[in-house]
Formats: C-alpha cells, sequence, structure tokens
C-alpha cells in the first residue's frame, strides 16, 4: 500500500491536473456568459499541436508558447462567431470544431512534418521546471510542489485571479449578469456580445495553455488526438466545479488523482479501466447532490437555439 | 407555393454547404501540393469506383444510418441523446457476448443475440431518461458521461473475463462468432451485409410511425412545444421513456449488426475510433431529424470517409481530410438552423 499512496503522488496528481484545470475554468468562463463550450477538446489539442509546431520551428519555448495562444485564440473566434452572431447550436458547433481540430491538426501533422501518428525531434524545447525558492528549502513539501512546470503554476495563480475577478470586479459581476439574465443585462446597458466574446477569447487562451502543458510539459511531442478526451473531462470538471474557479480546481484536482492513482494500479489486478471510469462515475453521483445553475442556464441556450 | 418553396430552400441550403465544404477541402489539397482534380477524382473512385468500393461504402452506411436514426427519434420528441456512442458500444459488446455463450447457432442465435444487445442499449438510454424525469439531472450531461462508462465497462468485458485467449497479443476482442450465426453478407466477396437492408426498412418504418401514427404525432408535438403539447393531455413523460428507448435500441442495433456482420467479434477500439455514433449524429442534425434525409446524408458522409481512405491510399493527401469537410459542412447547416430559427421568431413576433 505504501508504494501506492506515496508523496510522489501528489507530483503526478499536479502534473495531470493543470490541463484539465486550465480548460475547465476556460470552460467556466464561458458558462459564466451563458455559453455552453463543447469545443473545449479542440482548442485544446489545437493549442498543443501549435505549441509543437512553433517549437520545432523556432526552438523557442516561451515563443512557441506565444504563437500556440494566438493561434488557439483566432481558433475560438470561430466558435464564437459561430455561436454568437450567427447563434448556431452551441453543442453542434462545439463538436464541430471538435472534429476540425482533430482533421486539421492530423492533416497538417502529415503534411508539415510528413509523419502519421507521432511528431518529436530532439531539437525541441519542452517546458523547463521551476524551483520556486522558498517552498524549496521546506523539507518534505518543498520535493512536492516545488519543481513544476511554470503552466502549472501559472493554473493556480489564474484560479485564484479568475475566482477574484467574478467575485469582487465590476466586470465580473458584468459576466454574472450575462449568464443570469441576458435581457435584464442588456437593459443594463452591458454589451453581451462583447462580453460573450471575451469570454470565448479566454477560454481559447486558457485552452491553449493546457495543450501546450500536455504536448510540451510532460513530454516533448505531438501525437494524433492526443487530448484523448480531456476536454470533456475538462468540461466535466467545469460542471461538477459549478462553474466557480475554486470548484474547477477541485474537482479538476481529484479528476487528475484519479489519473494519476490509476497509472499506479496498472501494477495491481485491479483493471485500470475501472479506475478511468471513476471521473464519470463520480460526477453522475455528484449530480444527484449539486444542482449548478449556471451550466443549466447554458444549457437551456443551447437546447434553446436548436430548435 | 410556399409549401414549394420551402422545400426548394431546405435543398439549396445544404447544397450550398456542401459546395463550401468541398472549397476548403481544396484548399487543404492544395496545401498539401496535390492536384486538385486528381484528388477529388480518387475520393470518387473510392467511394463510388466499383462495386467492390460502393459495397464498402453501404457497408460503413449501416451503423452511421441506424445510429442517426435513434438520435434523430430523441431529436423529435425533443430530447438530445449525446450517448449513441456507449449505447452503440454496449449494444455491440452485448450481442458479442451472447452469440457465444447460446447453446445453439443459427438464425434463432443472429436474432436473440441482436435482440440482447438492442435490450441492453435501450435501456442504458432510458437509464438516461429516467434520471432527467424522476432527479432532473441534465440529459445531455448524463448521456454524454454514460458514453465513457460504457465504452469502458466494454474494455473491460473483453480485456478481463470475455477475452478471446486464444490468439495472442494485439488489442483486446471477444470469441469469433460462429460462421451459421453471421449476419450474412448481401452479395459475396462484398463487405455489404444484410444489415443495409434491415436500415433502410427501419428507415421507412420511422418515417411512417413519425408521420402518420398516434404516437409519431405526439412525438412531434412534444418536440415542437413541449407546454402545448402538455395542455393538449400528452404526457411527456411517456413518450420520453419510450423514444429514448427507441432510440438507444437503435443506436444498440448499430453497434450489434457491425459485430454479426462486419467485424464478427466485439474489438476495443473498432467502433468508437472511426467515430460511427458521432458521424450518425452529425447526420441526423444535418436532417433535421428526418428519418429518411438521415439516412441519405449517412450515405454521404459514409462516401466521404472511403472516398478519403482512397485518397489516401492513391495520393499524398491524408485522409483526415475527411474530418475537415465533415466538419466545415456541419458548421454551415448548424447556421442555417439558425436561419430558420430566426425567420419563425420574427414570423411569431409579426403575428
Amino acid at each position: 500500500m505504501s508504494s501506492l499512496f506515496d508523496l510522489s503522488l501528489i507530483d503526478s496528481t499536479l502534473r495531470m491536473m493543470a490541463p484539465l484545470l486550465l480548460a475547465g475554468l476556460g470552460g467556466a468562463i464561458c458558462a459564466r456568459v451563458g455559453i455552453f463550450n463543447v469545443g473545449l477538446d479542440g482548442l485544446m489539442l489545437m493549442g498543443a499541436f501549435i505549441g509543437v509546431a512553433a517549437n520545432a520551428f523556432t526552438n523557442n519555448i516561451w515563443l512557441s508558447i506565444l504563437i500556440a495562444v494566438v493561434g488557439t485564440l483566432i481558433f475560438s473566434l470561430l466558435f464564437g462567431y459561430m455561436v454568437i452572431h450567427l447563434q448556431a447550436n452551441m453543442i453542434v458547433t462545439g463538436i464541430a470544431i471538435n472534429f476540425l481540430s482533430i482533421g486539421a491538426t492530423t492533416f497538417a501533422l502529415r503534411t508539415i512534418f510528413d509523419v502519421q501518428g507521432a511528431y518529436y525531434n530532439n531539437e525541441m524545447v519542452g517546458l523547463p521546471t521551476w524551483r520556486i525558492p522558498v517552498i524549496d528549502d521546506i523539507p518534505l513539501l518543498g520535493n512536492l510542489l516545488s519543481g513544476q512546470s511554470p503552466v502549472v503554476y501559472l493554473g493556480i495563480l489564474i484560479t485564484i485571479a479568475m475566482y477574484i475577478f467574478l467575485k469582487k470586479s465590476v466586470l465580473g459581476s458584468h459576466f454574472d449578469a450575462v449568464g443570469i439574465n441576458p435581457v435584464a443585462a442588456k437593459s443594463q446597458g452591458i454589451k453581451i456580445k462583447k462580453i460573450q466574446y471575451q469570454a470565448v477569447i479566454i477560454s481559447g487562451i486558457l485552452c491553449a495553455l493546457g495543450g501546450v502543458q500536455l504536448s510540451l510539459g510532460q513530454v516533448t511531442m505531438f501525437s494524433e488526438n492526443m487530448t484523448g478526451g480531456r476536454g470533456f473531462i475538462a468540461l466535466v470538471a467545469t460542471m461538477l466545479g459549478q462553474s466557480n474557479p475554486i470548484g474547477v480546481f477541485l474537482s479538476s484536482s481529484l479528476f487528475g488523482f484519479t489519473e494519476a492513482i490509476s497509472i499506479r494500479f496498472q501494477g495491481l489486478n485491479i483493471p485500470t479501466n475501472f479506475t478511468l471510469m471513476l471521473p464519470y462515475v463520480i460526477t453522475i453521483l455528484a449530480m444527484f447532490i449539486f444542482k449548478d445553475r449556471t451550466q443549466l442556464n447554458a444549457m437551456k441556450n443551447s437546447q434553446g437555439s436548436s430548435r | 407555393m410556399s409549401k414549394m418553396k420551402g422545400h426548394i430552400s431546405n435543398i439549396i441550403q445544404p447544397v450550398f454547404a456542401i459546395f463550401v465544404g468541398l472549397a476548403v477541402g481544396t484548399i487543404a489539397i492544395l496545401l498539401a501540393g496535390e492536384s486538385v482534380f486528381l484528388t477529388y477524382r480518387e475520393m470518387w473512385e473510392g467511394a463510388f469506383g466499383s462495386l467492390y468500393f460502393l459495397s464498402n461504402t453501404l457497408e460503413r452506411s449501416i451503423p452511421i444510418i441506424l445510429a442517426g436514426l435513434g438520435v434523430a427519434f430523441a431529436f423529435r420528441a425533443g430530447f438530445f441523446n449525446l450517448g449513441a456512442e456507449g449505447q452503440l458500444v454496449m449494444g455491440a459488446v452485448t450481442t458479442a457476448i451472447v452469440t457465444v455463450y447460446l447453446p445453439f447457432q443459427g438464425f434463432l442465435n443472429l436474432v436473440i443475440s441482436i435482440g440482447a444487445g438492442m435490450l441492453i442499449a435501450g435501456l442504458l438510454s432510458f437509464f438516461a431518461g429516467w434520471m432527467e424525469q424522476k432527479f432532473q439531472i441534465n440529459l445531455l450531461i448524463s448521456t454524454l458521461l454514460l458514453n465513457y462508462i460504457a465504452v469502458l465497462f466494454a474494455g473491460y468485458l473483453v480485456s478481463e473475463p470475455f477475452r478471446d485467449t486464444t490468439s495472442s497479443g494485439g488489442v483486446a476482442h471477444s470469441v469469433m462468432v460462429e460462421d451459421a450465426s453471421k449476419l450474412p453478407k448481401l452479395l459475396t466477396g462484398m463487405n455489404v451485409h444484410y444489415g443495409f437492408v434491415l436500415a433502410i426498412i427501419i428507415t421507412i418504418l420511422l418515417a411512417f410511425i413519425i408521420k402518420r401514427t398516434t404516437f409519431g404525432y405526439e412525438v412531434r408535438m412534444l418536440g415542437q412545444n413541449m407546454f402545448f403539447a402538455q395542455y393538449g393531455g400528452i404526457n411527456r413523460k411517456k413518450v420520453m421513456f419510450i423514444s429514448m428507448l427507441i432510440s438507444g435500441m437503435l443506436a444498440g442495433l448499430a453497434g450489434s449488426v457491425e459485430v454479426m456482420g462486419m467485424h464478427y467479434r466485439f474489438i476495443e477500439g473498432a467502433l468508437t475510433t472511426p467515430q460511427f455514433a458521432w458521424t450518425g449524429l452529425m447526420a441526423a442534425l444535418l436532417a433535421n431529424s428526418n428519418p429518411v434525409g438521415t439516412a441519405i446524408i449517412a450515405i454521404f458522409l459514409a462516401a466521404l470517409d472511403t472516398g478519403a481512405l482512397g485518397v489516401e491510399r492513391n495520393t499524398d493527401v491524408p485522409n483526415a481530410i475527411s474530418d475537415i469537410i465533415q466538419a466545415v459542412l456541419i458548421l454551415f447547416i448548424s447556421a442555417k438552423f439558425t436561419m430558420a430559427f430566426i425567420k419563425s421568431k420574427r414570423k411569431r413576433g409579426a403575428k
């Protein structure tokens, strides 16, 4: 048992949860303004690919993160334009964005790099690990919390920032107003479309960072469809976390933990399929207890526009 | 006259979307540095070029049609069933296991094993409907989540208790179906099997049920206006349960016939990797949940897939091109949805 639950489990949980946390926060900000973003997976995949592609050409990690963020942001605007401007069905558009992302990245992988399956080269530079000065000196904790990739720390910082933004700032309250009652918000002079675009753009940026952590953090490579449905787990984390940044943080750390522990279970006789099932089962059970108003509102919008 | 006009605009918009999809495909082909004409010809050849390729296309369309019909039926009643993938996989794995363990072979085995697959898949979908009815758990989320649970559970079944241990290594799969119980091929040497006939019959049957029966009327009413339907005395609970059950059973049938007519066993990932369920969902949405339209578009989407495989065989263009074209198609058609929606809203406002 001691080999199963040692302290390095915290370390791998942090690494596994970072992409889920970032994409989940992206989903949360969209849900706040009444947009149900099913395209998180596609946005993440796009970020992961552009990050690797830019890295292969520039060999500069910071520049490739920047290019990934900008590229994914533009891609997310396509989702935004369809959903906000053309009022297209959110679910259909989200699924189409996922398909487009899988198609476009696979296509580009084969035409640009002329490989099938996966691409990596030795000159690419992965995300560095940062040692945090003060924490690093704490005997036991230092080894665990320090020495993660900057994106992991950024994820935690963004969680706090988004929480303060939504709770304390005027603009944050406008975000909520748009999600809760767009008509009332409009009568108060809030520009609904502008706010919704802002939310979609933020989710694009966050998903790009999550994707970069996947393709340049743990490994330095891109493989076809490498998100493997993590965007949907992130969406589930959003729902379970009630679109609240702290809630998303807690639920994505739970999912990160189950992902980390399921790798350990491979050594035991417990089938990994069951541990992989945990996030979904927990979420269904949690839905019996919590009822997420924001998400339901966003969902109602998405269904309304489909008929 | 106005009905006529409606029909024409119904056709023009999908045609326009197909045009835009092919235009984006053209850009992709140019980026890949191939001849556009040659590539599209290979795509046509790969999908319809010979009897063999045509039979491949029709075979691929079978699960897409059936899953699409399932989604379409629930959607007609106003319920968004995102769980077709899980239902399809559960149907397939149940059929693959039942057929092996039945003490007899032959036609009866085929019928019972497919029936069992449909039943389990239908119950899975029913369960999601029950949770929404009883506990207000959103159908979209629950059906989506059940997908993962079902796919992982089916994967467990064939990798642990029901794994075919006679062949070593490779992907986990179940024991082979006996020859006598297989769903026969339509033509010898070709891939297309009797599942296609079944799919066409069910398409016509569903179109009839929706258009001509009392239950079909209730389904349509509920889908169009829930409050009006309930005011008119339609039992939402009953219609929802039945339509979710049928929807799941159709998705399950899609998986079952694929097992009995094509793979002859359940292979982990063989039904999820080609995205049959999601393509079916698209077909249903593109056709506005019209059964006949769903079937036609399903065949078209299947042709894009098999055509893209031909393209990959003979040119430097990767088969991902079909994903790109399909995605662009959906984006444009979903914008169409909206135009119709805005128009109807305006009309309502004018009255």
